[in-house]
């Protein structure tokens, strides 16, 4: 099968502060990918690369056999992004915000009011798709942001924690939608903090630190490198070097006088 | 969308075949306008954010609020026309202002309206070629700018139309948007400086900073500038025997007008003219050539620095931790232990670093000064001899600067309850506090310290060399009578908890208004009528100071009832 995302050697730094110290991945079609990392690990930079928003870095970026490079349009024409912040333009409406960004993916208009139409149905918002959007609350906001990067029926699906702000049943439908959607073949790239979530959402877990790869597998195989434990376990023995029930001491001990 | 976005949008997308030759998607680009339209159209306005407070909820129509205004700046403008001995000289005057007030304004308009750095976010990521958007973003200028500059020139045009004839306007009209051009590169080399020589954080803060000087310094300006140099110097002065001349770029393109209009061949007013068209077009091509493609690159670095720069962690050495400040030290005798002293030192450190604070705050401060200057120059004979000979003067100006200082405090304590960070109250509501009403007179007391006890200073040194001790009385009254006015509008206006309310949410309440401007007026005439009776001013300066100490004490013990103006959410 051919890779649908690869990336080789990617490196990129901000000054002297090197971010991405040569990131390698093959990425194929049909996976979920759960891409995680502390703080400051370089996640965002990676996302920001995928999508064409940073282009001075070193290395080599192939989505669908286009380097990003030479035609970034055709790979942001395949790509759909949700992004992190609750950003978007909240004086719009729902139906005047999609509508905008379907124009931008160059859908036929009643195409893509149709569609908006169900997608905002399905997460129950019908009803608000005519009010501004300021008035929002931020799961709603949410929601709004994951119909858009969904909306042209993208091949390659990033998420940046798609799940912020949603309540429990809103998670079920993204969970559920994630899943539909990689059997449809479509890939994910899933950003979070949440480890339960991508533990449970991801065929393949790709774990960074300080701007390179330190793991990289399914759930089971992560287990089998590193003792049968949780994905929460896993995360913080490979990216801390302090004992972190040492922190929870520390801060018990702080009451002490 | 509205009628007159409507028209621009037609007017701008007119040449789409020469959009789609250069390679600009033009289905795009209608739609990134309109979406922008819109949202200009339901944003307040602007122009004048800095003095509105209060909104009605949805917003639109802020288009046509906004060329109201520039029109009526545009007819200030026109004053230009009715000094000087000759046109060159009104013109250089008329581009001048023209120049300045349109420069001022596109400042706040560039980060807040023109550039919005979600474009980053929600554009970028879309099959959306950089030129498409460039261009996208370039035609949203224009348009934003059209909307000030045709309102803004438009009483011009109509009195130059009635004084010079038809003839004289095709040549304005040249020079107008020649000099718009200009303008527009001087803001994106301002906006270029400042983000070299700072880190973006700082950017916004920086311009916020450039706001209240040129807001100051156009009022200043206005006002002090004509009594300085009086009427008759004005109405015979011209620019023409100016060495310096060519340096000024309105002057550029009054002779450029001049030139049009008479076609004399001289060689200044050809220099002019050359001047007013290339380096309008020079810059405006350095603009799209050098700037706008950096310019994106800035300001993604301004959006992507905020998510991810991390806080710097000094491991290993512990930072010393600030000692007792000398703002403790002054907390500490002014303000009981707790709550008081809490608010106190939340609303120092708050209102020094909140932005928005010192963007509604600090040009109301500088209108201030203006005023103050403007008393000592609205004689043009050495003022301080001839405020002695004549008592009246000397205490209406006394009356004056004491009172009008209290209108500092007053523009403090109405910004005081807003902050963007409105929601970071619950810090309030969270803590046990019995008694908000200490809260808010820490908070008085805080402001109090800032913002009048350095006038306090200034007006007692300066009013005992002038005046000499005599007048030492009426200036004890006229302290406690600020204490007094101060509390007491805390006492009876105050009904929220300092930067617990969202700006745009709060109601406009006439009985506030109308008891802030009351309260002060009404002391500082019973102030006036007894000025010169002595016991009666000690005396009443002892019964300020205690009502003084009464008002703060019973606001001190204003309980939860009080506040009433919460927004529902906590």
């Amino acid at each position: 099968m051919e890779p649908i995302i690869e990336l080789k050697q990617v490196t990129k730094s901000y000054g002297a502060k090197t971010v991405l110290k040569g990131i390698n991945l093959t990425i194929y079609p049909g996976q979920v990918i759960g891409y995680i990392g502390p703080n400051g690990a370089g996640k965002s930079t990676t996302v920001k690369i995928l999508c064409g928003l940073i282009s001075d870095y070193e290395g080599e970026v192939i989505v669908a056999g286009i380097d990003i490079k030479t035609d970034p349009l055709a790979v942001k024409r395949r790509i759909g992004y949700v992004p992190e912040l609750a950003e978007l333009y909240d004086v719009l409406t729902p139906a005047e915000f999609l509508g905008f960004m379907g124009e931008l993916y160059g859908m036929p208009k009643a195409l893509a009011e149709d569609r908006m139409i169900k997608m905002l149905a399905a997460f129950g918002l019908e009803a608000n798709a005519d009010q501004r959007m300021d008035t929002f609350s931020k799961g709603m906001r949410q929601k709004v942001l994951i119909i858009s990067g969904l909306l042209h029926n993208p091949d390659i699906i990033i998420l940046d924690e798609p799940l912020s702000g949603l309540d429990a049943n809103s998670v079920i439908i993204v969970k559920e939608l994630l899943h539909k959607l990689a059997q449809d073949g479509k890939t994910i790239f899933y950003c979070s903090h949440m480890m339960d979530v991508v533990e449970k959402v991801s065929d393949r877990i790709v774990l960074i630190n300080e701007g390179a790869v330190i793991a990289d597998g399914s759930f089971e195989e992560l287990q089998q490198q590193q003792g049968n434990q949780s994905l929460e376990k896993i995360f913080a023995h490979m990216t801390s070097k302090d004992s972190l029930s040492d922190a929870a001491d520390q801060m018990m001990r702080a009451f002490e006088n | 969308m509205n009628i007159v976005n409507r028209f621009f949008l037609y007017l701008v997308l007119l040449p789409s075949k020469l959009y789609q030759k250069m390679g600009i998607n033009t289905v795009q680009l209608a739609s990134i306008l309109s979406i922008k339209l819109m949202m200009d159209d339901r944003r307040p306005n602007t122009m004048h954010q800095a003095n509105k407070r209060k909104q009605t909820k949805p917003i639109s129509g802020a288009t046509i609020g906004t060329m109201l205004v520039s029109a009526l700046m545009g007819s200030f403008f026109l004053i230009s026309f009715f000094v000087g001995s000759e046109m060159l000289t009104r013109f250089t005057i008329y581009f001048s202002f023209f120049i300045f007030v349109l420069s001022s304004t596109l400042i706040a308009d560039f980060t807040s309206v023109l550039i919005d750095i979600r474009d980053n976010i929600i554009i970028l990521p879309k099959p959306v070629t950089d030129k498409t958007f460039v261009v996208a973003r370039l035609l949203h200028i224009l348009i934003h700018i059209s909307k000030l500059v045709v309102p803004m020139t438009l009483p011009a045009f109509i009195l130059l139309g009635i004084r010079n004839g038809l003839l004289a306007l095709p040549p304005f009209l040249l020079m107008v948007i020649a000099a718009t051009l200009f303008t527009i590169f001087l803001i994106n080399a301002l906006y270029l400086i400042i983000l070299k020589i700072t880190t973006p954080e700082k950017f916004k803060v920086i311009i916020s900073y450039f706001q209240i000087f040129f807001a100051i310094l156009f009022y200043g300006g206005y006002q002090i500038v004509p009594r300085l140099i009086g009427k008759a110097v004005l109405d015979n002065y011209t620019i023409n025997t100016a060495s310096y001349a060519f340096f000024i770029p309105s002057y550029w393109f009054a002779g450029g007008w001049e030139f049009l209009h008479s076609f004399q061949f001289s060689v200044p007013l050809i220099t002019c003219f050359l001047l007013s068209i290339f380096v309008p077009l020079a810059s405006i091509y350095i603009v799209i050539k050098y700037f706008a493609p950096s310019f994106n690159q800035k300001l993604s670095m301004i959006s992507g620095s905020e998510g991810e720069s991390m806080p710097v962690i000094v491991s290993g050495i512990k930072q010393p931790r600030p000692k007792n400040s000398f703002i403790n030290t002054i907390a500490n005798l002014l303000t009981d232990a707790g709550a008081e002293k809490m608010a106190f030192l939340h609303t120092w450190k708050m209102t020094g670093r909140s932005r928005d604070f010192k963007l509604k705050v600090y040009p109301s401060l500088g209108y201030i000064l203006v005023y103050f200057v403007m008393i000592f120059l609205r004689d043009k004979r050495p003022a301080l001899s001839s405020i002695k000979q004549n008592s009246n003067t000397e205490k209406l100006i006394f009356i004056s600067i004491i009172y009008f200082s209290s209108l500092i405090l007053i523009t403090a304590i109405n910004q005081l309850m807003y902050s963007d960070k409105y929601k970071a109250a619950w810090i309030y509501f969270t803590t046990p506090i019995a008694k908000p009403g200490k809260i808010i007179s820490g908070a008085l007391k805080s402001l109090l310290v800032k913002f009048y006890l350095p006038i306090i200073v200034l007006t007692f040194f300066g009013a005992i060399i002038f005046e000499g001790p005599r007048v030492i009385p009426n200036l004890f009254l006229g302290l406690c009578n600020q204490l007094l006015i101060i509390f007491l509008i805390g006492y009876a206006t105050i009904r929220n908890l300092p930067f617990a309310q969202a700006q745009n949410l709060s109601k406009s309440s006439f009985m506030r208004g109308l008891l802030t401007l009351l309260i002060p007026g009404t002391i500082a005439f019973l102030h006036y009528s007894i000025y010169t009776f002595m016991p009666v001013v000690i005396i009443l300066s002892i019964l300020s100071c205690i009502a003084a100490w009464l008002v703060m004490d019973a606001l001190k013990n204003k309980g939860w009832e009080i506040i009433t103006e919460l927004k529902e959410g906590y």
